[in-house]
């Protein structure tokens, strides 16, 4: 079966983003992509946008993207799945190639979060999970992550500082990473005395939101070898899995059965396993979502997380080098474009495009891991270069 | 009457609207579909076994076992003035699974991992409005059950 | 029109506490709720001796009769009777606020004295009870109160600016309690009488129970077992519907 390629990326700037609408940075975005892959615009035959549609004041976001990227009336939609909608953007518009409606695709995750005032953010944050039967005892996102924390600490001796490793290595890339919200290097110290948010998870565990926006552009396998020029990076394993909305339907709470499941269907198809992947982007909007995902996706066993980080086993040189832009925490969290800036710098590492400070050596597999929610969605997708 | 279900209650509509009154009753109820006999907590009008549609409220013993919890100290709109507070995930001892607040009967420090609870019915006794959930409590922590006077029947 | 003396609420061994149970509409509220088989303490100030009459009358009845010596004005001797009738009677289902004096003078010549005395025990009085009830019926998740007011609480009196204050705040009070109890199952009323022919209304001038006779649709005043049947009403499950409620029990003498 034919592949899907990427021929052109693009990747605003993460932070606050008073400057700018929401179309405005998807432009940008967009903009870069066409200038990378040295694009004509008429090439898009059709794009999709990966949003999370209660953060913003404009509604049906992708006609006004669509409008303000002059591309009517070629066609858009939206796709939504909390924190991977980016993720899921990519994936329908590689099932629009892949079922030959679409040539060339133009993908674009993009949220605008600081548009809201403080009182909605926290009226949002309480209705992260199951409205019926937890919301209501006042679950916050952080807190359901604190409580994987304490399991997998309780059944696995995961420590506190093994947590704060995984902001250390982040912001150490963060560092290094131009379009991140926060460039600058933490201390193992620091991070622990950080103020509480949901214990065990203190202020340091956590990703901060931010706006940005991000674009890869698809093309079929002839097209992409056109385009591409030689610098096209091939999609080739996506997976796509669900778990409960809600944690009390969970078989076990130290993981992500839907980030397993979804890793499985991408090695499969890329015809890959674990120990091949020379690099990741995980999900790790709080530390301990980074180490469940080093055991979901096998770059370790169950239970070794910790030690895995503690290792430096996923810093460049380790056994897998993962969130080496800064991933969700330094880099920062538009929830949207998250899926899709981890294809952009996936695709950035595999033309070995990343910059001497944070480029891995010989990558020529790489695999993004996004997750929804608390793991109600996950998409993994595995890149290769030629 | 499902509105007085929760601090907060974003979800006042529901097959399975009866919970709220049984548990305002004192009764905490889990459901079972009368087609295959599947047990759910929470309860839910449509079987995930068999797919049928007809249930029957089922009281649960409310003994469990902690699975997890966490201290929420950034709190959510609507519980700005009660953080810090701990929420813990239990196992119920007839299968299902609930998460709640802790009551009195357990300190703060004096939460751990496995220990086993008592899931007792709560009314919000400083609310104007009816306001009913549950709190995880000490095992053999007692409370007191009312008749049907006491709400709306299933 | 006769009495069905037999008729039956299905309070057979609940268990009442009734303020000022020794003489008038309280000793009333007594004798019908021993009637309706419910064993009763009461409250009385003064001798030893006050209670025995209106005692004897619910031992007649078969039932248990519990007298405590306690001044409505007195916060700890209010808890210390509602403990006392957990202890000896096994419980309460029921309160009957009833325990009130008068001081009556126009108001130009009320004494701050007069107005103190009688808001301490008719208003603060039946605060006191009320609150030492609540406590207990809210956890039991089950209890009535019922509050002796009267008609005029809501229309004044010539010469009762204490009692009528007291009494207007009577009603207050239990509106307030119906709305922060009735989600324990806890049903909170009032019962406001027109004039009863007690030995506080016998104390008045002739003109006064007259006009009284004459207001009154139904041309009489209030047997005191007029307002028990309707308080033992608001006691029992018949009345599970009906809170925050003032009912006036007055022949009709203020529509």
């Amino acid at each position: 079966m034919s592949r899907v390629g990427i021929v052109g990326i693009g990747h605003t700037v993460f932070g606050r983003r008073s400057d700018a609408t929401v179309q405005e940075l998807a432009f940008e975005a967009y903009r870069a992509a066409l200038k990378d892959g040295d694009l004509d615009p008429d090439v898009i035959e059709a794009t999709v946008i990966g949003s999370v549609p209660e953060y913003h004041k404009q509604r049906s976001l992708a006609g006004v993207i669509q409008e303000y990227l002059n591309l009517n009336p070629k066609p858009t939609w939206l796709t939504e799945v909390a924190c991977a909608s980016g993720s899921a953007a990519i994936r329908t518009a590689w099932l629009s190639i892949k079922a030959g409606v679409h040539d060339v695709v133009a993908v674009i995750g993009c949220q605008k979060m600081t548009e809201l005032e403080t009182a909605e953010i926290l009226a949002l944050m309480g209705r992260v999970g199951d409205v019926q039967w937890e919301s209501g005892f006042g679950t916050t996102f952080p807190g359901y992550y604190a409580m994987f924390a304490r399991r997998h600490m309780h059944e696995f001796g995961t420590t506190n500082e093994h947590l704060a490793q995984v902001a250390v290595k982040n912001h150490h890339y963060g560092a290094r990473n131009t379009k991140a919200l926060f460039q600058k290097e933490i201390t193992t110290a620091k991070a622990l005395a950080s103020d509480p948010v949901a214990a065990p998870l203190t202020v340091y565990d956590c990703c901060a939101n931010a706006d940005g926006a991000a674009c890869v552009i698809l093309a079929g396998e002839r097209a992409a070898r056109k385009l591409g020029a030689g610098r096209e990076v091939w999609l080739d394993g996506n997976g796509c899995a669900t778990a409960s909305m809600s944690v009390l339907r969970r078989p076990e709470l130290t993981g992500l059965p839907s980030a397993r499941e979804a890793a499985a269907q991408a090695y499969k198809m890329a015809g890959i396993s674990a120990g091949d992947v020379k690099v990741a982007e995980v999900h790790d909007c709080f530390t301990i979502a980074e180490i469940m995902a080093y055991e979901d996706l096998g770059f370790c066993g169950k239970g070794e997380g910790g030690a895995f980080v503690a290792e430096k086993q996923s810093y460049i040189g380790g056994a897998t080098p993962v969130n080496v832009d800064g991933g969700l925490k330094a880099k920062g969290h538009p929830v949207g474009a998250t899926g899709v800036s981890m294809a952009c710098e996936m695709v950035r590492q595999l033309r070995g495009e990343a910059g001497e400070a944070r480029q891995v050596p010989d990558a020529d597999v790489g695999l993004t891991h996004n997750v929804g929610g608390i793991g109600q969605y996950c998409f993994v997708n595995v890149f290769k270069k030629d | 009457m499902f509105e007085w279900f929760g601090k907060v209650n974003f979800c006042p509509h529901t097959k399975v609207d009866g919970f709220a009154a049984h548990l305002r009753a004192g009764r905490l109820m889990g459901s079972t579909c009368t087609a295959c006999g599947h047990l759910s907590f929470p309860p839910r009008a449509d079987c995930p076994a068999c797919l049928q549609g007809e249930f029957a409220f089922t009281e649960m013993s409310g003994r469990g076992t902690l699975m997890t919890f966490t201290t929420i100290d950034a709190a959510p709109a609507g519980f700005e003035k009660e953080a810090p507070f701990n929420l813990g995930v239990v196992d119920l001892e007839e299968g299902g699974r609930l998460l709640a607040g802790f009551g009195d009967t357990i300190a703060p420090d004096g939460i751990t991992i496995d220990m086993p609870v008592q899931v007792v019915p709560r009314l919000c006794e400083e609310s104007p409005d009816i306001k009913v959930h549950y709190t995880l409590e000490k095992p053999g922590t007692t409370w007191v059950k009312t008749g049907p006077e006491s709400g709306e029947s299933t | 029109m006769a009495r069905n003396a037999d008729l039956q609420l299905g309070l057979n061994d609940r268990v009442a506490l009734v303020t000022g149970g020794s003489r008038g509409i309280g000793a009333a509220v007594c004798r019908e709720l021993a009637r309706q088989g419910c064993d009763v303490a009461l409250t009385y100030v003064g001798e030893p001796g006050e209670a025995d009459e209106t005692v004897g009358a619910i031992e007649k009845l078969g039932r248990r009769a519990l007298p405590l010596e306690a001044d409505a004005a007195d916060s700890a001797a209010t808890e210390d009777a509602v403990t006392r009738t957990v202890a000896e009677l096994g419980g309460l289902d029921m309160l009957v606020c009833n325990a009130g004096i008068t001081r009556d003078a126009v108001v130009w010549n009320m004494s701050d004295k007069a107005w103190d005395d009688v808001l301490a025990v008719n208003l603060t009085g039946y605060f006191t009870f009320n609150r030492a009830a609540a406590r207990l019926f809210k956890d039991q998740r089950r209890g009535r109160i019922v509050n002796i007011s009267s008609i005029n609480g809501e229309r004044g009196k010539f010469g009762q600016a204490n009692y009528t204050a007291a009494k207007g705040g009577v009603n207050a009070l239990t509106r307030t309690l119906a709305r922060e109890l009735g989600k324990f199952d806890v049903t909170v009323n009032a019962v406001a009488p027109g004039m009863v022919a007690t030995e506080m209304a016998a104390g008045l001038a002739p003109e006064f129970r007259n006009a009284a006779v004459r207001e009154s649709m139904l041309g009489r005043l209030a047997d005191p077992a007029d307002i028990a049947h309707v308080v033992a009403f608001l006691c029992s499950d018949f009345s599970r519907h009906v809170t925050g409620q003032v009912i006036r029990v007055d022949g009709g003498q203020y529509i």
